[in-house]
């Protein structure tokens, strides 16, 4: 599955920046972290419970930082295992300043694969749109809060 | 509705008056009652649930598997790997000459996994749910591998090679060429050619998934397997030897089985896996596959490409002949492959008059689920070629789609009709099938129908599907394949026994999934020995205790009513010949001057001198002091091993009879299009079946229904469909619509009977006819496409999207389709 948007926030790049490679903002930033712990400043582990519409699907993901260009753009390769289902998922922002504030152009090519993966890309896609959605809206929250 | 006429009178039958008629079914009383017992249904005591660990990848080394944290789970008895299971078993006999012979195929997946849901663990706990949860704790680390789930790049230099020990994804090739392919082109007026055709991946999806419940004796080291298989004499074969033990240590029982549809076939990778547990655990051991999981992993139907088609045609219309590629993907391992490679041989010329065929034939694997028989295994996918050749010819060419099958049938007056690959069609009317399919679906006013369409913005379509149903295998066409192999012929085994009481009992060496075995074989035997069907007991399903049994028993390649019924034929005779010894000895004369009727062996001569059957079993079993040495030979318990004739085939040539019967079935359908969505319904629908004499017409018809609805779900809605990283989208009922009683139309039923020169009771296996129903639907859409852009139809799936992209640029379907001037 592969999405990708573009999200304006009314911040100076440096405050989004700072949030996005900050892991414990980022912790905040995702729905249903239970656990989240820092290896270095280029590997974090969470444990998320993924909402799936019947129950939540607990996975321990690893988040990877593979590339990294201040305050520009950065990516992350993302694993999660849990139970019946692997996901991968290699994410990247590119962050430009507009119209006083940050145009932020984003993509992310999630792969899910086992019996979770089975349940088709018309039962994951929007489940993948909204966790993105909220992610988004966090993000803005929190960029706000920071620049504030 | 539906219609009856007989084509040709037997020769040689005495059939009595209960063949023929459609009495009560002798199953359903406990089947509508729930009285039937399943395979989830059998239990013992102290029993474990068996749980698979599956493999979330397509392809993948595995670097470790703990299986500690799952065992450490109270209620949880113990685990298997597929470490365990190569030190104690050795890979499955392959049925291909290398390179396919070189594929190891364990019970669970050893090192590497080949597709996604293949088993990797196995996981036995005091309940199913408690075996589920244990699983999801076991802790498998995987490395990923480049996974190929497109059979046209399997053989490229940079695929990824799934069995390294084969060293290519190549599992079987061979060259078909009958005939004189060079004459038949240079006598053609024409010469259409199809760059590619797509054949879908599939299945026909039983009702009820496999399963089975396994116990193992440590006293005999004999294990009893209470299971579903619908072939156990192959998985025996395929078990044992892995297993190394003698078949007679693995006792198959079956009970009602809710379906199979050759999906039940090659179970034989989970059965010993269960058979290793319940010795390992000293416990027995259940387990009962879930949706989901049949989806991911068992028994997908062959999907096949044919590349290059070339078609020999003359001016008016008849056919010389046609060569091609076959390119069949056999997914990740060759479970009964590369069997689907000869198969269908069995259908070469179709029901056509060609002379001159030439098949290249490719087998390769791919990162998916296993391919194996599924209803109309290999013959189907062929015999959509030969019909999409027939209505892409004749779009071609501007000829009429009727006529040209007409003008290329092969005539009744032909039969028994020699292919050129040395196959012997029985019998058969097909211009006169189609004939009442077209009338059923009213094709007379169809213009008017099309005009009446288009003022609705619908596109209206006819189609016809011409298939044949061969059956009753010659076994010795697996040679063609691999000469090292000694299989050839079939059999199949029944008793008929008069016990004590006078019933009469019969067993079975078949395995029946909904086919009424019990029904029909009771109206052979009830006919045969004069006696009513009620009287009669036939066993529930299959025991390899029972001692009815031979090497091909089962039930599948439509066969029973040849090799099972033949069998229950003899042995009936059998016994009905001994009963009239002892009633002759009995009533003082000779067995000749014995009838017997009504439950009795009476003189014919005298009406008072009368034996009931049970004072015959009486005598036999229970109170034959004094009986006179020319009774020495009769038990009053038959067995009998029905023996098709068969030789081996000409190997070099690949010639010879592969199948004994050939039952026809017509299709034709009517469908409506809408322009905009694409969307295509079917508003008239029928078929007609020509299986020769029908014991019991009601379960024919229920068996042409049934295929008929696999066909249209197979037509329009069910694929099983894999993204790149190998991950099937299709894998529950949410994405893999099958039809539902409102999605089918009303059948039409016509059916005519040829009987069959070739067997004891004029039957022909039937049951897998229902391939029509694609041919009919794909021939049909390309009828109704012809007003909009005239689209080809180039795949055997034709979901609304399919439909939609072709009403949009008909031009990329028609690019692979020419036709040039011989």
């Amino acid at each position: 599955m592969q999405a990708s948007g573009n999200r304006h926030f009314d911040a100076p790049p440096q405050a989004v920046w700072d949030v996005l490679n900050d892991p414990e903002e980022l912790a905040g930033l995702m729905p249903g972290v239970d656990k989240f712990e820092i290896q270095d400043d280029k590997n974090w582990f969470a444990t998320v419970k993924v909402p799936l519409g019947l129950g939540g699907l607990k996975l321990k993901f690893h988040f990877e930082k593979i590339e990294e260009r201040p305050i520009e753009r950065a990516a992350l390769r993302v694993q999660g295992k849990g139970v019946g289902a692997v996901v991968t998922m290699e994410t990247g922002f590119d962050l430009a300043p507009a119209d006083g504030g940050t145009s932020m152009d984003w993509t992310a090519d999630v792969q899910v694969l086992g019996q979770i993966g089975s349940m088709g890309q018309r039962v994951l896609q929007p489940i993948v749109n909204q966790q993105v959605g909220d992610v988004l809206e966090a993000l803005d929250e929190r960029v706000q809060a920071r620049s504030a | 509705m539906s219609t009856t006429e007989t084509a040709t009178e037997p020769t040689t039958l005495e059939l009595g008056s209960y063949q023929g008629a459609p009495i009560p079914r002798k199953e359903d009383r406990r089947l509508v009652e729930g009285q039937g017992t399943f395979v989830d249904d059998v239990r013992r005591h102290e029993m474990g649930y068996v749980h698979f660990v599956r493999s979330p990848y397509a392809h993948a080394t595995i670097t470790s598997i703990d299986v500690a944290p799952a065992l450490a789970l109270k209620g949880v008895y113990g685990t298997l790997t597929g470490d365990e299971v190569a030190i104690q078993t050795d890979p499955f006999f392959q049925i291909a000459s290398p390179p396919g012979a070189h594929v190891k195929d364990y019970a669970l997946a050893v090192g590497k996994v080949r597709f996604a849901g293949e088993p990797v663990v196995a996981v036995v706990a005091k309940t199913r749910e408690l075996a589920r949860d244990a699983a999801d704790l076991v802790e498998v680390d995987y490395e990923p591998l480049p996974v190929n789930v497109d059979g046209r790049a399997a053989l490229d230099d940079d695929a990824p090679v799934l069995h390294e020990d084969a060293g290519t994804n190549l599992s079987w090739e061979g060259v078909y060429e009958w005939g004189d392919l060079d004459q038949a082109f240079a006598e053609a007026d024409h010469v259409v050619a199809i760059e590619e055709l797509h054949f879908d991946r599939f299945n026909s999806t039983p009702l009820e998934c496999d399963g089975a419940l396994v116990e193992y004796d440590p006293g005999t080291t004999q294990w009893t397997l209470h299971t579903n298989n619908q072939f156990p004499g192959f998985a025996a074969i395929m078990m044992g030897p892995a297993m190394g033990v003698g078949l007679d240590k693995l006792r198959f029982v079956t009970r009602d089985i809710g379906g199979g549809f050759g999906n039940k076939i090659t179970t034989h990778p989970q059965l010993v896996a269960l058979c290793l547990l319940a010795r390992k655990l000293k416990r027995p051991v259940q387990w009962t596959e879930w949706r989901t999981e049949f989806h991911q992993s068992m028994s997908h139907g062959n999907e096949r490409y044919f590349q290059d088609v070339e078609v020999a045609v003359k001016a008016d219309g008849t056919l010389l002949g046609f060569r091609c590629k076959a390119l069949d993907d056999a997914g990740a391992f060759l479970r009964y492959e590369p069997l689907g490679g000869v198969i269908w041989a069995q259908v070469a010329p179709g029901l056509y008059r060609w002379k001159h065929v030439k098949v290249e034939f490719t087998q390769v694997m791919t990162n998916k689920a296993p391919a194996s028989p599924n209803r109309g295994y290999s013959r189907m996918q062929h015999l959509w070629l030969t019909e999409r050749i027939i209505d892409i010819v004749a779009s071609e060419l501007g000829l009429d789609p009727v006529a040209v099958r007409k003008l290329n049938y092969i005539k009744t007056e032909e039969m028994p009709y020699t292919t050129p690959n040395g196959c012997v069609y029985d019998s058969g009317d097909y211009a006169r099938c189609l004939d009442i399919a077209l009338e059923l679906v009213g094709a007379d006013s169809v213009e008017e129908r099309r005009t009446e369409a288009a003022a609705r913005g619908k596109l209206l379509g006819l189609g016809i599907g011409s298939t044949l149903d061969s059956g009753t295998n010659n076994f010795a066409q697996s040679q063609l394949l691999n000469p090292e192999l000694q299989f050839s012929g079939n059999n199949e085994v029944a008793t008929v026994k008069l016990d004590i009481f006078g019933e009469v009992v019969v067993t079975l060496g078949t395995t029946p999934q909904g086919q009424g075995h019990e029904t029909t074989a009771s109206q052979v035997v009830a006919d045969t020995i004069g006696c009513a069907p009620d009287a009669i007991t036939v066993r529930v399903g299959h025991d390899s205790y029972w001692n009815s049994h031979a090497g091909f028993s089962g039930t599948y390649a439509s066969q029973f009513a040849v090799t099972g019924l033949s069998a229950v034929k003899g042995a009936a005779e059998e016994l009905a010949g001994q009963m009239r010894q002892l009633a002759a000895v009995v009533l003082g004369t000779t067995p000749e001057g014995i009838v017997l009727a009504d439950g009795m062996a009476t003189r014919d001569d005298n009406p008072e001198a009368a034996l009931p059957f049970m004072a015959l079993g009486a005598i036999i079993n229970a109170n034959n002091a004094g009986l006179p040495p020319e009774t020495e030979d009769i038990t009053l318990n038959a067995r009998y091993v029905y023996r098709p004739p068969f030789d081996v085939p000409d190997l070099e040539k690949k010639y010879g009879n592969l199948t004994l019967t050939y039952a026809t079935q017509i299709h034709a359908c009517v469908i409506e299009i809408d322009r905009e969505t694409g969307d295509v319904e079917i508003v008239d629908y029928a078929a007609v079946d020509d299986c020769g004499k029908r014991i019991h017409p009601q379960i024919v018809e229920g068996q042409v229904h049934g295929a008929t609805a696999h066909a249209i779900g197979a037509a329009l809605w069910e694929s099983f469909t894999y993204d790149e990283s190998g991950q099937l989208l299709t894998a529950n009922f949410y994405d893999y619509h099958v039809p539902h009683a409102l999605d089918m139309p009303q059948i039409k039923s016509g059916s005519i009977e040829s009987p069959s020169p070739f067997t004891r009771l004029g039957t022909k296996g039937m049951g897998e006819g229902g391939g029509g129903g694609i041919h009919c639907i794909c021939a049909a859409i390309q009828n109704a496409l012809a007003e909009a852009g005239g689209a080809i139809v180039t795949d055997s799936h034709n979901p609304a999207q399919r439909v939609w992209r072709m009403l949009q640029d008909p031009a990329a379907t028609r690019s692979g389709v020419s036709v040039r001037e011989a």
